[in-house]
């Protein structure tokens, strides 16, 4: 058997299927009102509960009314790998999608099979790892505010004096960087306010817990701490040291929320902000709505779902039967959510019974 | 079937490229337009120059796990740096320093080459962190139009340049040289074979690719990013074994591993097209892998029985 004359053979089939084909646009008509659209999911890594609530939203939101008649979704996920992601994107355009939703890889390494995407027509709307081609619409929360609005709780709640341990994230993350400026930045403002240590939770748990713990011994009296992932793991780290619950502003894991509703105690006072998973579904809305030309062709910057530990109810922002480590803000609440999503939308991607979805973009 | 082993690459490039074929015609109901192949030898295309450098490493017995560091640091350059065509040395000269750096190490300082290169692999991604902290710069267009055309295949051209190159070296008496280091190191030294100047050649060569996979990744994404590298560490080793290059070393080719990273790029299209349920896209591309795998040690076992 003559393996070169086998390869050859499948080059050459390739090659002939290559010039046999005049290359031609697969997108940029404006579809019939009556088709339904195309719009792709491509998440980069999928290996913590966030990525997995995000997905399973989306999963949801595609099953409901109106996406249910209106979209046929699908979903990718590359890991942590840019030429996988962009393979990924480059055959979606093949396919002759209408809009592609993308949590990138890399905020830099996509830029040129989107230019390519929107160069055919197709709408592309990142979030939460944006991409920075200029032609892309982005989803995204602002992570300075997030920093400041929880610095600015403890030091209300402080009455402007105390000390402040902060709890940071991931390193040479562009949220992690923005989330301890605006910080640093309201508790400088402060000269009442104390920060007595700095040191990273790498936004999980388990790690925030033990570098508490590792800290505590060494630190004088704690009255406020601000923790920017991992909330429930420094709570615990505190009560294992028997030492007074301080004021928390942190992230929007369910546990941090449980102890701040009073259903583990003791009950903390706090301030509970997240990046909410469902920025996967505003971005389906934001692709369906400038592809249907609803919408203007701009960017949005949503706000933060914000609770404190007298505005938490169980069952919408607090969810007793889930675990600690879900995060609580899957759903938007109150009356000017951007969405309202079921408990059994974000745990298993199944649609919430019976419910037509209404996503608020807001006014931009 | 001697020679099933050293050929596995191209069997199994031949294999994924009818079944891309097939499911994308099944998909879509037409057959990969200019577009398809375009983009995917440009995305393929780092990874070709990454593989070629892990295989010269690989053939001496050795192994390469700093390319993730070396890339990442030739793409922080690249994005930051390169304004022209005249800033392009300055990589080649940054990535070769890399390979040299390991070279040394292992040459000169006698350490295991997975020790070497693992110790300077988070170097090397740490220099990257510092030129490039947060993902962005550019490359300039002229450069992007010759080296990844997103409209015309100029990436043929340097695919055809870095095969033709591999084809040279390997009749070249180092070619022949790295090829006796990994047989048998001892009898080499014994017939005069220097050992350790080879040895340090092929690292600061793998160096050499990695710049050049810089170059061409940074031209086809036309952004850096420090993180750009780390992929390519399990990436390059398995578009290696894929492309029936002996881990012992000794046996095998470069254009081996060039099928082989074809083969894997054109995997993520056929798990793509075939539909598979993304959750366990990544379980497949390790199935694909271990079949690879063992159909190279069942070659090698056939041929030790015939």
């Amino acid at each position: 058997m003559n393996l070169h004359r086998l390869a050859s053979a499948a080059v050459i089939l390739l090659l002939a299927a290559a010039c046999g084909q005049a290359p031609q646009s697969t997108a940029g008509n404006t579809p019939a009102p009556d088709r339904k659209l195309k719009i792709a999911l491509s998440n980069s890594f999928i290996g913590n509960q966030w990525r997995v609530e995000m997905e399973n939203v989306f999963k949801a939101a595609c099953a409901m009314p109106p996406y249910l008649a209106q979209v046929e979704c699908s979903i990718y996920n590359a890991g942590n790998d840019v030429s996988t992601q962009s393979r990924q994107i480059a055959n979606l355009i093949s396919q002759g999608v209408d809009g592609i939703v993308i949590n990138a890889a890399s905020t830099s390494g996509l830029n040129g099979v989107v230019q390519q995407a929107c160069d055919r027509g197709i709408v592309v709307v990142s979030f939460d790892n944006t991409v920075d081609a200029a032609c892309g619409l982005t989803v995204n929360t602002d992570q300075i505010a997030f920093g400041k609005q929880l610095a600015q709780f403890i030091v209300d709640q402080l009455g402007g004096k105390g000390n402040v341990v902060m709890v940071t994230g991931v390193a040479g993350t562009g949220a992690d960087n923005d989330r301890n400026k605006g910080a640093k930045e309201v508790f400088a403002a402060n000269p009442g306010i104390t920060v007595v240590a700095t040191y990273s939770g790498m936004w999980d748990s388990a790690t925030a817990q033990r570098a508490t713990s590792a800290q505590l011994p060494a630190l004088p009296q704690v009255d406020g701490v601000w923790v920017s992932g991992g909330t429930d793991g420094v709570i615990k780290a505190f009560g294992a040291a028997k030492r007074p619950m301080p004021v928390f502003g942190g992230e929007a894991e369910n546990g941090f929320r449980k102890y701040m509703a009073g259903i583990l105690t003791p009950k903390v006072t706090g301030m509970s902000i997240g990046q909410p998973p469902y920025l996967s579904v505003i971005s389906l809305e934001l692709a369906r709505a400038v592809i249907k030309k609803e919408h203007p062709r701009e960017s949005i910057t949503i706000p933060f779902p914000v609770v404190t530990s007298e505005s938490l109810k169980p069952g919408e922002t607090v969810f007793p039967d889930l675990p600690d480590s879900f995060f609580a803000d899957f759903t938007d609440s109150g009356p000017d959510a951007a969405l309202i999503l079921c408990q059994e939308a974000a745990t298993d991607g199944t649609p919430c019974p019976g419910k037509t979805l209404t996503v608020n973009l807001g006014t931009s | 079937m001697r020679d099933l082993a050293g050929r596995l690459g191209y069997l199994v490039l031949a294999a994924t490229a009818v079944a891309y074929l097939a499911v994308y015609a099944t998909g879509l109901g037409r057959l990969p337009t200019a577009f398809d192949y375009l983009s995917i030898l440009n995305t393929t295309l780092p990874l070709v120059f990454v593989a070629i450098g892990q295989s010269l490493v690989v053939l001496t017995g050795g192994i390469d796990l700093s390319v993730g560091g070396t890339v990442s640091l030739c793409v922080a350059v690249t994005a930051v740096a390169v304004t022209g065509f005249e800033q392009l040395p300055l990589v080649l000269a940054i990535g070769t320093a890399c390979g040299v750096v390991n070279g040394l190490i292992v040459a000169a300082g006698r350490i295991a080459p997975i020790l070497a290169t693992l110790a300077t692999l988070p170097i090397f991604t740490g220099a990257a962190l510092w030129v490039l902290p947060v993902p962005g710069g550019s490359i300039p267009p002229q450069i992007r139009a010759v080296l990844t055309n997103p409209d015309l295949p100029t990436g043929l051209i340097w695919l055809g340049l870095a095969v033709a190159g591999w084809l040279v070296l390997r009749r070249t008496r180092f070619g022949m040289r790295v090829y006796a280091i990994g047989s048998d190191a001892g009898a080499a030294r014994a017939v005069g074979v220097p050992v350790e100047r080879v040895t340090f050649g092929v690292y600061a060569l793998s160096g050499l690719c990695c710049a050049l996979a810089a170059v061409f990744y940074v031209s086809t994404t036309t952004a850096g990013d420090a993180n750009a590298g780390a992929p390519f560490i399990l990436t390059s080793i398995a578009a290696v074994v894929v492309g029936g290059v002996a881990f012992t070393g000794g046996r095998g080719s470069a254009v081996g591993a060039v099928a082989g990273a074809a083969a894997l790029a054109l995997v993520i299209d056929v798990l793509f097209f075939a539909g598979i349920d993304p959750l366990y896209q990544a379980l497949f591309q390790g199935l694909f892998l271990v079949v690879a795998v063992m159909l190279g040690s069942l070659a090698m076992l056939l041929r030790r029985a015939t």
